[in-house]
């Protein structure tokens, strides 16, 4: 499987943070290695833009940062959804869905 | 800890750049360890990690700008949300003491109304925009009496003309005389007030009419003046109908055609005691062609427009400069006459401006004396705290938090209170505008605009802060010891006794000023509510009638229009007597110079002596004694030898061997006039509330018509249940004639002491409020200062004190406290009685009875303030005081 990576727009790098924190609290990394396993490497999000992302969300108040211990014992930041961003992320994934389904109508043999 | 909980964590622009590292070191370590796993060397692996994250720099930068602002969001949020914190803490604080929480909110609601309504009236008064362009620039000019306090008088045509031509300190100036005028329209004749302009007085003033044009050069020649009007927005509205088609039509004014030229606008208003609702051309020239008037009638008034960079004071002198030339060169008529000017602001403002300041000024004592006593409830709540405060501070928070949190408790009380107080204000506002009646000129526009509103909540902010903060530092003073003693601690105690003790002795002087000075208003208004008039007022009904049109322009026509009238009205049932007079006493009179039968007069002007036209039976209707002689009858008519009656006063200063009546006079500077005799002598007459027993000669209604007259009817009844037939029989006699002024004799003498007795009233009020204030501080004082001594007390009792000792104590430190604010206070009162000087009338401004009265009243309200803490003291059991501890 060597199929060159997605490059993603900011909005749908925003909806798949959200989504990710919505299993449960984690840090950066964490973010970035559970969407590339999850998608088996189709998707990555380059860490700069992941990053700016998270700093980004957190000033809108859809997650929340703190300071925590990590799976090696070091002091990690840890991000969590907030109930905001869980109906951002709600919001987010139906416009999605939409615009996926819409592009696919066009895309798909009758 | 408890820190944390307290306040949110904020976080330092350094602190948050270290926080970035540290996470982004964390990423990077993690995923040099998985490449490093996945089999890579660990430099490539390094290299690997940074290569593939992307632009790093401006991700950090990116970052830090986000957090900044994140930041910044959060201290709003937080300081918000301490603050509805603390407004919620302190709205449950002062729910939890509703007593304290009611008193201090009407405290502050009766300070800040009091103010705010007084503050309103000022306002509309001497803060407002004049309708004039530019109007600092314009000046108000008068006649004046050299060396008399009439600094307000009349211009004659000619010294008119003169000041105009000589000064230089104008750019334009104005004349203008009174004249009213009858409308004869559709309806019910109708009375207006009118004035005459020259073609340069709204120039002058600078007005831009609503509708048409004002009066242009020319427009006061003898050919135009008599058929041009410019009419008033009032007049407009209220006889016109609003008419926005009446510029060009003819109207007919008191039996004249005059085309309307103009309409001025709404805010317009004429710069004279009254305003007036029309306004025709004045032209000069008769007037001025009459030797014997040209310069000795005085009739006018004047504006002039300052020239640029003149100030009023320099055109002042500039005008009284050439009234001293004019002295000189008019010695028979000028003698003693000078001129005054003043901005047409001041001028506008008029006598009601000191007694308005008064009132401010009493308005903010009592505000004062409101801010003393809720900062004086403050404080001694602030030591029953005391325990909860230190409680606070233990758990974390800091003194300027707990300032804060006090502060804000001051500031939520003060808020309400200022709340009630608007309401208060709004509804005194009216309440003062309705009673006020002539009092504030029908042009002042008072009402709680933003100017108000602005004003009142800076106050209400203001006293929050000032009865706030003392309070609030002192509490927040308080150590944690506070936990350890139950709050019973004594330290800070004697301070913050002294402290209290000095509120209440400011507030007690403060009341002592407002004492005095209503105590000096309402020996005032009984005064001159028993100055006797000359003349009984009781059972009178007065009103006016003019006549207007051809009809009465003989002397003969008006002699039997009035005989008519008067035996109509005499024949009305209940009537006593009817008469009727040029002017009423109580409204002023006329001046006329008088000259003597063979007694050339001494200085080169002749003596000042007040004049008044009356009908035959006016003293006998106004209850004016006759001394001596005959009052007028029918025989003195028009054709007959001129008579005159002398006042007693007149007759005592110029016959002081009595040998008046027989003796021939004239009055008036015109020397081609017949002399007149002496045929009777009446009893003096007062000329106007607070005015002097004025020289006064009378003349007989039937030899000097005015066309118009101001009739008085004395009645078995109610002077007012007459007023329908009288009309119905002035209707017989002419319904083309309005009746004005209706009234009872003792309304007009009620309104011409309005302006007395409203400031006299809330004068009075203000020192009511003062004291009661006042007597509240005093008890909580004592109070406060016998529940922090009931130890002290309760060892002086164990140790043999009589309930007398106790008594007497206590009173005695209430006393002391009454002596040092007394003092203060007379001093104070003595010194700020020149200000209220203005608005007194036979008291001096540091009466003796009024000083001991206030002192009296004073001491009496402090011994009972003093009585509850007082027998509270007594009946402190020592044994429970002792064990208590």
């Amino acid at each position: 499987m060597t199929q060159p990576p997605i490059d993603l727009l900011q909005g749908t790098v925003d909806v798949l943070i959200l989504r990710t924190l919505a299993w449960e609290p984690m840090h950066g990394y964490g973010v970035s290695r559970f969407i590339r396993q999850r998608t088996d490497g189709v998707l990555t999000i380059e860490s700069a833009a992941l990053y700016q992302a998270l700093h980004r969300l957190e000033r809108k108040k859809w997650i929340r940062a703190e300071w925590g211990l990590s799976e090696n014992n070091r002091r990690a930041k840890y991000y969590a959804l907030t109930t905001e961003g869980r109906k951002q992320l709600r919001a987010e994934t139906a416009t999605l869905k939409t615009y996926v389904d819409a592009v696919f109508k066009v895309l798909e043999p009758v | 800890m408890m820190r944390r909980f307290l306040r949110l964590p904020w976080r330092s622009s350094s602190r948050r750049r270290a926080d970035l590292d540290e996470e982004l070191r964390f990423y990077f370590d993690m995923r040099t360890r998985e490449l490093i796993e996945g089999g890579m060397q660990e430099a490539d692996a390094h290299r690997e990690a940074v290569r593939e994250f992307g632009d790093l720099e401006y991700t950090k930068q990116y970052c830090l700008a986000e957090d900044a602002m994140s930041n910044r969001d959060e201290r709003r949020t937080d300081f918000l949300a301490e603050l509805r914190q603390d407004v919620g803490h302190s709205w449950r604080t002062l729910r939890r003491a509703p007593g304290f929480t009611a008193v201090a909110m009407i405290t502050l609601a009766l300070g800040i109304g009091a103010n705010t309504a007084i503050f309103s009236v000022l306002n509309g008064l001497l803060l407002r925009d004049l309708p004039y362009a530019d109007a600092d620039r314009v000046a108000r000019i008068w006649g004046a009496h050299a060396g008399t306090k009439f600094d307000r008088s009349q211009l004659s045509a000619a010294d008119f003309l003169d000041l105009r031509a000589r000064q230089r300190s104008f750019a334009s100036l104005g004349v203008f005389a009174r004249g009213g005028g009858t409308y004869v329209g559709t309806g019910d004749p109708v009375r207006l007030s009118g004035m005459r302009v020259d073609a340069n007085v709204f120039n002058t003033l600078g007005v831009r009419p609503l509708l048409g044009r004002t009066f242009a050069t020319g427009d006061d020649s003898a050919g135009l003046a008599p058929t041009l009007v410019v009419l008033g927005h009032g007049a407009w509205r209220r006889v016109f109908g609003a008419d926005s088609g009446i510029v060009g039509k003819s109207i007919e004014l008191s039996g004249r055609m005059r085309t309307v030229i103009g309409v001025l606008p709404p805010s317009f208003f004429f710069p004279t005691a009254s305003d007036a609702e029309f306004f025709t051309p004045l032209d000069l020239t008769p007037i001025l062609n009459d030797a014997n008037r040209a310069r000795k009638f005085h009739n006018l008034g004047a504006v002039g427009r300052l020239r640029p960079g003149v100030s009023v004071t320099e055109a002042r002198a500039d005008l009284v400069g050439i009234a001293r030339q004019l002295e000189r060169e008019h010695p028979e008529s000028n003698t003693n006459m000078t001129v005054n000017a003043l901005a047409v602001r001041d001028a506008v403002v008029g006598d009601t401006r000191p007694a308005l300041l008064v009132l401010f000024g009493a308005s903010t004592l009592v505000l004062l004396i409101a801010c003393a006593n809720v900062a004086g409830m403050l404080l001694s709540r602030a030591v029953s705290r005391r325990q909860e405060l230190a409680v606070r501070a233990a758990l974390g928070a800091g003194r300027a938090r707990l300032v804060r949190q006090l502060l804000t408790e001051s500031l939520v009380l003060a808020a309400i209170g200022g709340a009630i107080g608007l309401a208060l204000a709004y509804w005194g506002t009216g309440a003062l505008v309705r009673s006020a009646g002539e009092m504030l000129p029908a042009s002042s526009q008072v009402a709680l605009d933003g100017m108000v509103l602005a004003t009142a909540a800076f106050v209400t902010l203001a006293c929050g802060a000032i009865f706030g903060l003392v309070p609030a530092i002192v509490a927040s003073r308080g150590n944690h010891s506070a936990l350890k003693d139950g709050g019973r601690g004594s330290s800070g105690g004697a301070g913050r006794y002294r402290l209290r003790s000095a509120l209440v002795v400011g507030q007690l002087a403060l009341a002592a000023v407002l004492l005095v000075g209503a105590g000096l208003l309402v020996r005032s208004l009984a005064r001159l509510q028993q100055n006797d008039l000359g003349y009984s007022l009781d059972s009178v009904l007065t009103f006016e009638v003019v006549l207007a049109g051809e009809r009465y322009a003989t002397a003969a026509s008006q002699d039997q229009f009035f005989d008519a009238l008067y035996s109509r009205i005499a024949a009305l049932p209940g009537v006593v007597a009817v008469g009727g007079s040029g002017t009423l006493p109580l409204r002023g009179g006329s001046m006329g110079s008088l000259a003597i039968e063979g007694r050339p007069h001494a200085g080169p002007k002749l003596p000042e002596v007040g004049y008044q036209p009356v009908s035959d039976d006016f003293f006998k209707t106004m209850g004016v004694p006759l001394k001596r002689g005959r009052t007028f009858g029918p025989p003195d008519h028009n054709d007959a030898a001129p008579v005159v009656i002398l006042s007693e006063g007149l007759a005592r200063e110029f016959w002081p061997n009595g040998d008046a009546v027989g003796a021939r006079i004239r009055l008036g500077p015109d020397p081609s006039v017949p002399w007149m005799t002496v045929v009777g002598i009446v009893g003096d007459v007062r000329i106007g509330v607070a005015g002097d027993l004025r020289p006064t000669a009378y003349v007989s209604t039937r030899q000097d018509h005015w066309g118009g007259a101001a009739i008085v009817v004395r009645t078995t009844g109610d002077p007012m249940a007459l007023l329908p037939p009288v009309r119905r029989e002035l209707k017989a006699i002419d319904p083309t004639l309005p009746l004005t002024q209706a009234s009872t004799m003792k309304d007009v003498q009620s309104i011409e002491l309005t302006d007395r007795r409203l400031p006299m009233q809330l004068m009075a009020a203000f020192a009511v409020l003062a004291l009661v204030l006042a007597a509240v501080g005093v008890y909580g004082v004592m109070a406060y200062s016998v529940a922090a001594r009931t130890r002290e007390i309760g060892v002086r009792v164990a140790l043999g004190a009589q309930p007398s000792n106790v008594f007497g104590m206590v009173v005695r430190q209430g006393l002391g406290a009454a002596a040092a604010g007394l003092t203060l206070g007379l001093v104070g009162a003595a010194a700020l009685g020149r200000v209220l000087a203005r608005l007194l009338f036979g008291v001096s401004p540091t009466d003796a009875a009024t000083f001991v009265g206030v002192a009296a009243m004073l001491v009496t309200v402090v011994l009972a303030a003093c009585l509850l803490p007082a027998r509270r003291a007594v009946r402190i059991d020592p044994l429970e005081a002792l064990r208590s501890e």
